[in-house]
Formats: C-alpha cells, structure tokens, sequence
C-alpha cells in the first residue's frame, strides 16, 4: 500500500499497534495520526514524515469508512466474489463447492448473488474490518473479479 | 421458495432458488445474468404467444388449426426435408424429432454438428474421455484454456470448476494452475495469479505451437532452444512441465480452436498430442470438456446413438435410416432439400451470408418463443412454452451428465411444450394418408 | 488497409437478449460495431462521427467504431451478430468465423440497417 512504504516497518510496536502494516490500515481509516508514530518524529525519517503529510492533506484524522463497492453494469453474476471470500467459505459450506449458498442467507454471509447481479448484504463481517494481524489486508473479492466490478474504498 | 434447475446455458446450474406462487416468478437467487435472462424470457417484450402465417409479405396471427395446416401442406408438397436445430429442447422432444423426421423422409441434425460435436467423434477415436464437474473439483489440478472463453460465454464456470475446494483439494485456487492460449486478451485473463500462465499466441499460429510440443514431448530433457508463435522459450518449458506433471489435467476447448484449414486439421493434431502425453504419463491424465452454448447441446447425440446406432446426424428414405456423406453445411450449400423445419435456433443471425441465404429461398417453419431474424424470413411461426420454467423434461450437461428439469408456472395461452408440438405435427402428417 | 477480423461472443453485446427484449434501434445500437487498437484508429484517420466500411468478396458492411486496447494489432473484433456473419465465409463445407481476411477504410455512410439485410436474403436468384 502506498501509506506503508514510508514507514520505517520496523514492527517495533511503539505505537501500540501490532506491525507497521496495521498502523498504516489505520492511519488511512483516520483512527491515529502520523504523529502517533513516535520513530517518524526523529530526525533521520524527516523526508517519510513530510511525503505521509503531504499525501493526507487535510483528510489526516478524519474518520473514514470501508465501502465494498459492486459496479451495477459490470457485474454478470459469475459468483466468483460468493465463493472465494474466506467469511462465506467459513460459515456457508454449500459455496465451498461453488454452490449458491442457501436463502433467507446466514447470519455472517457477506455476498449473495440475486437478480443476476452481485449484492453485498452486510460489511460488518468482512475481514478488514474484524480480524487482525495479515487477514486485515484481505482484497480477494477485488482481485479475482474478472470484470473488474468490485472495488474497495474508504469514504 | 424452492430450487430449481436453470436452463440459461449448458451448465445446467441446480443449485438455484426461485420465489414463485405458481401464476408468476418473481425471484431469482443465486443464477448469473444469461440464467435471469432465461428467466425473464417469460415476459419479454417480443415474445410470441400466437401461431403466425406469412400472408402478403407480413406475419399474420392466425389459429391453430390454420397454422398446423399450412405447415403440414408445405411438408407434404416436399420430398427432401431439412430439420435442423433440437438444442434448445429436451431430450424427449428430440426423440419425438428423430420420429417425425423418419415419417417425412427427412434429414435431421443438431447445432452440436458445427459445434461439439466435432470433437466428441475424434476422441474416442484417440482414446480421450471427458471428465465431469464433480471430478475436477474433488481432484483436479490444472486447466487449460484454448480457444475458450468462459467469462463472457458460460460465467459460472470459473467459479464451479478452479475456485471451489473439493474433497481433495481443499485449498482450492491456491493448488489449481490455470493456463490460457488465446490470440486476444479476453476477459478470463483476469482472474489468473501468480502461479498461473498466460499465454498471448499469434492469430493463426496455433498449428506451430502444437507441432513444437509434439516434437518436445518425444525428446528426453524437454528443453526447447527457442520461442514459436509469440510464446518465448521459458514459457514454453512451463507448459510442457505442467502437460507433463499434471495428475489430473482437464483441457477445455473453444471455438477458437474448431475453425477450418485448408492444409491441416487444427482438431486432429490437438487430439494426437494429447494422446501422446497420456501414453506417456505413469500416474497423470488429460481430458476433455467441452462447451456448448444451448442447454441440451450434448443430448442430441446420445438420442441419436440410443435410438439408432448412429452418432449425429440422421437421414432417412421410405421410413428407413440410410447412409450418408453429406452434412448439414454440404446439404444448404448444394441447395439439396426443399423445405426446412427450424426448432429453437436462429440459422439466420448466425449462418454466414452465403448459407443463410440459400437456407431462405426455400420454405421454412419456424418453431421457437421469441422474434429473430429467422422469422423475419418464415412462412409459418408455432411457438411453444419455455423449457425449464413452463415445461420440464431431461437435459444433458455439458459433461454429459443428464439433468432432469422441472416445471414451476404455467405457459401462457395454454402452449404446447416442443415434445407435444412436434407429436401433433408426427400426427397430423400421418392421418391425412397419401396424395 | 488489410486486417484480420475475430468474431466473438460479448456479454454486453448479446444477440439473443436484444433480439427477445430490444427494439430495432437497440439491436443496430449494440451489435453493428467493431473493436479495434487505438493505434490503428489514427492509422486510418478516424475521427469520431466516421463509420467503418468493412468488406471482403464483394460484400461489405457498415459498422461504428470503438476502441479497445486489449485488441491485437491489425485485428478487428466484431460480437456475433448478423453483421459479422455477413463477412464471414464457408470453407471446404466447414465455418470459418475467426481470422478472415478483410479490406478496411473509413467512410461517412450510414450504418448498414437489419432490414437492409433481410432485404437481401429474400432476394430470389
């Protein structure tokens, strides 16, 4: 990502999260600061802490929130999205197989395809918002779409 | 709520739910866009919902005894009919099909002989099975591409077949490579990895690097010195170590790869290689899938075999099976028949010029549920009810698996199923004895 | 210019669906079109209210033109449709749909209509 690669990815935890990588989701959700990393204010990242600045802007700090965006005219219902996502693999066995998973959907469901279309029913379960660690940086819904449909963005 | 069976495109999906009271479906869950278009074929805008006569140059509505007459009156006046279609049908309308095309002395054949079925023949010959679904999801573990399109073709297919986790290979996409020739960069390219190998071919070189293959696959080390038809050396020793290593390796074929030569035979060599590679295999195999565009693209021929003996096409003489050379395309271009009975396909939006027009100077009856380009052109129109929503009856899967499918609401107007529609026509050109 | 034209299925140009829910209009909107490389629409001076006239053995259509970078080349690609299947040719008693050899330039007729080729189909010869 682009925010992480000014860190200093030391990992050395000084900011109270775990790695640089969960500090930088962060910093783009606008829950911490780039002050809130305390090597950035030494001397030698001078150059990182003026180029993380620059980059923000005036969006440094303002809560921001993740939206799975599904592009209505792209979208041919392959179901792709449905069985590759690691919340529906997990709590919806039918899709393991590439089947459509059952109707009125499950609780943690996530994707649903109706209508020919994909619909994302609720977010609240999705990886980057609840798991920590290297799973926060799950983007296969975006990747494996081949119509390029599903987009990932905080607003 | 209840599943059913959807009959949008030969994968025969029956994994979808529908919301219905039985007068309307109002609901479509889980089906992709050419399955709720399937759906939606119930209230389209063109539908035809009345039998229809040419009179004047325009289409008429008429009634059904009028219609059925006028089409019987044009068979009877002809000697050499022409039947074409039975794709879009059941296997039991196919029969009925077969039956009557006995009756009037006609020659019968499906979409599948410009299709499929070209290959089907010359595997066996070569000793090439296909696989089923089921088994490249529990134990495949590499797919190739050649000439094929999913994405924009068959959308389910790239999800049901490389990102499903089967009983051995639970990891899924992580343990499937995927390859894909193709001269243009289509939509399917997007969904590799990093494991995965595309390869951007020459338009027409498909031949050379297919004899390069066969060349490399005799030779010990596998070690190609150069490049052939825009696939340089390093990827070229990647797909001979992939054919090669691959335990259950399923290749799936286009239309890319069924256009005609005039020196070679592009089919025939594919098949030889991979005869070669199985032989060579201890442990692996290749096989085949093959893709169709109409949901019961496969069941013609085995109605076919299990009624006659035959595979394919059927021509008949004074209610006896004879043998022919000819093919469907050879029987349009030689103007050899004089009338043609189009059951649930569009010959003239998708024929070239030069055959559909030969295939409109003669007369043409038209069986099908929505305005094409060939009623444009016939003389007499009978619709029927939608397969798989209005009707049921058995369809064959892409990988030959049958599939029965069901029926949710009622037709309109009280239509005849195609199975019904082609009986009364068997009937019709029965009773009125001979002139 | 010389090309080689590829016909192929589109999702979004859909022959079957314009046909049972569109109109007239909506058929020629979506299926009498062509795809070719950015490259090759300033070859061939294209500007864009210009058509391209496509034609190969005395038969030739009118289509409009849209670009595309995943097209190779020297290549034109057209959704299966009545208007390709109007260049495309029967071979040996066998269908050629892809990799036809064509002759290409730009023009200011109209678009090549559905009816037009109805017309011609029913011609007695």
């Amino acid at each position: 990502m682009e925010l992480y690669k000014f860190l200093p990815k030391t990992n050395c935890k000084k900011c109270g999260k775990p790695t640089c990588m969960a500090f930088s989701l962060d910093l783009l959700q606008g829950k911490v600061k780039v002050d809130d990393c305390p090597p950035l204010l030494e001397p030698k990242y001078k150059k990182q802490y003026d180029t993380l600045k620059e980059i923000l802007g005036s969006e440094e700090g303002k809560k921001k929130e993740l939206k799975i965006n599904i592009d209505d005219d792209l979208c041919d219902g392959c179901g792709i999205c449905v069985t590759v996502c690691p919340v529906n693999a997990r709590y919806c066995p039918s899709s393991l197989s590439g089947k459509a998973p059952e109707y009125p959907p499950e609780e943690h469901q996530l994707f649903q395809v109706i209508g020919g279309k994909c619909e994302l029913l609720k977010i609240e379960h999705c990886r980057r918002l609840e798991a920590g660690g290297r799973e926060r940086e799950c983007r296969v819904c975006e990747t494996y779409c081949p119509r390029e449909a599903v987009k990932i963005e905080y607003v | 709520m209840k599943r059913v069976t959807c009959s949008g495109c030969s994968l025969l999906c029956d994994d979808i739910i529908v919301k219905s009271d039985g007068l309307f479906v109002s609901e479509v869950i889980g089906a992709c866009l050419k399955g709720k278009e399937r759906f939606d074929q119930v209230n389209a805008k063109n539908r035809i919902t009345h039998p229809m006569i040419r009179k004047d140059g325009e289409l008429k509505e008429v009634s059904w005894d009028v219609a059925a007459k006028k089409a019987v009156e044009i068979i009877k006046k002809s000697s050499n009919p022409l039947l074409y279609g039975f794709s879009n049908v059941t296997s039991e309308a196919q029969e009925a099909g077969i039956k009557l095309a006995q009756k009037i002395d006609g020659f019968i054949d499906s979409n599948a002989s410009i299709c499929q079925g070209k290959f089907l023949n010359k595997a066996k010959n070569h000793g090439i099975n296909l696989t089923t679904i089921t088994e490249i999801i529990n134990k495949g573990d590499l797919i190739i591409l050649w000439g094929a399109n999913p994405a924009e073709t068959i959308p389910r297919l790239l999800n049901k077949v490389l990102f499903s986790r089967g009983k051995f290979r639970m990891t899924g996409r992580e343990i499937k490579t995927l390859v894909i020739i193709d001269p243009i960069k289509t939509a399917s390219f997007r969904v590799m990895g990093v494991r995965d190998l595309p390869l951007i071919v020459e338009p027409n070189k498909d031949i050379d690097l297919i004899r390069m293959l066969k060349e490399e696959c005799c030779s010990a080390d596998s070690n190609p010195f150069e490049g052939v038809a825009g696939v340089d050396k390093g990827d070229l020793k990647r797909l001979l170590l992939h054919l090669t290593g691959a335990e259950n390796g399923v290749i799936i074929l286009g239309q890319g790869v069924i256009q005609p030569h005039p020196d070679y035979d592009l089919v025939e060599e594919l098949l030889e290689l991979l005869q070669m590679i199985n032989e060579r295999q201890e442990k692996g195999r290749i096989s085949l899938l093959l893709m169709g565009g109409h949901f019961n693209m496969a069941g013609f021929d085995h109605v076919a075999l299990s009624s006659f003996g035959v595979f394919g096409k059927l021509e008949f003489k004074c209610n006896q099976l004879v043998k022919t050379e000819d093919t469907l395309v050879s029987k349009i271009q030689k103007e050899d028949f004089d009338c043609s009975i189009i059951v649930g396909t569009d010959p003239i939006s998708h024929f070239p010029f030069s055959l559909s027009s030969k295939l409109a100077q003669k007369p043409l009856i038209l069986i099908d549920n929505h305005s094409t380009a060939t009623s444009y052109i016939a003389e007499v129109v009978l619709p029927t009810s939608i397969t798989g929503i209005e009707s049921g009856g058995l369809a064959y899967r892409l990988d030959q698996v049958p599939i029965e499918l069901n029926k949710i609401i009622n037709p309109p107007n009280n239509l005849p199923s195609d199975e019904e529609l082609l009986n009364q026509l068997y009937e019709l050109s029965n009773s009125e004895g001979s002139e | 210019m010389e090309f080689l034209l590829n016909s192929m299925r589109k999702i979004d140009n859909d022959q079957v669906k314009e046909h049972a829910f569109g109109t007239e209009q909506s058929l020629e909107e979506n299926l009498a079109v062509c795809f070719i490389n950015p490259k090759d629409f300033e070859k061939l001076n294209l500007v864009t209210n210009l058509h391209l006239k496509i034609s190969n053995n005395k038969k030739h259509v009118i289509v409009k033109v849209e670009k595309d970078d995943n097209v190779h080349d020297g290549t034109i690609v057209m959704p299966v449709s009545i208007w390709s299947n109007r260049l495309s040719e029967v071979q040996n008693n066998e269908l050629l749909y892809k990799n036809i050899v064509v002759n290409v330039e730009a023009t200011r007729d109209p678009i090549t209509k559905f009816k037009e080729i109805i017309q011609e189909l029913r011609v007695k010869k």
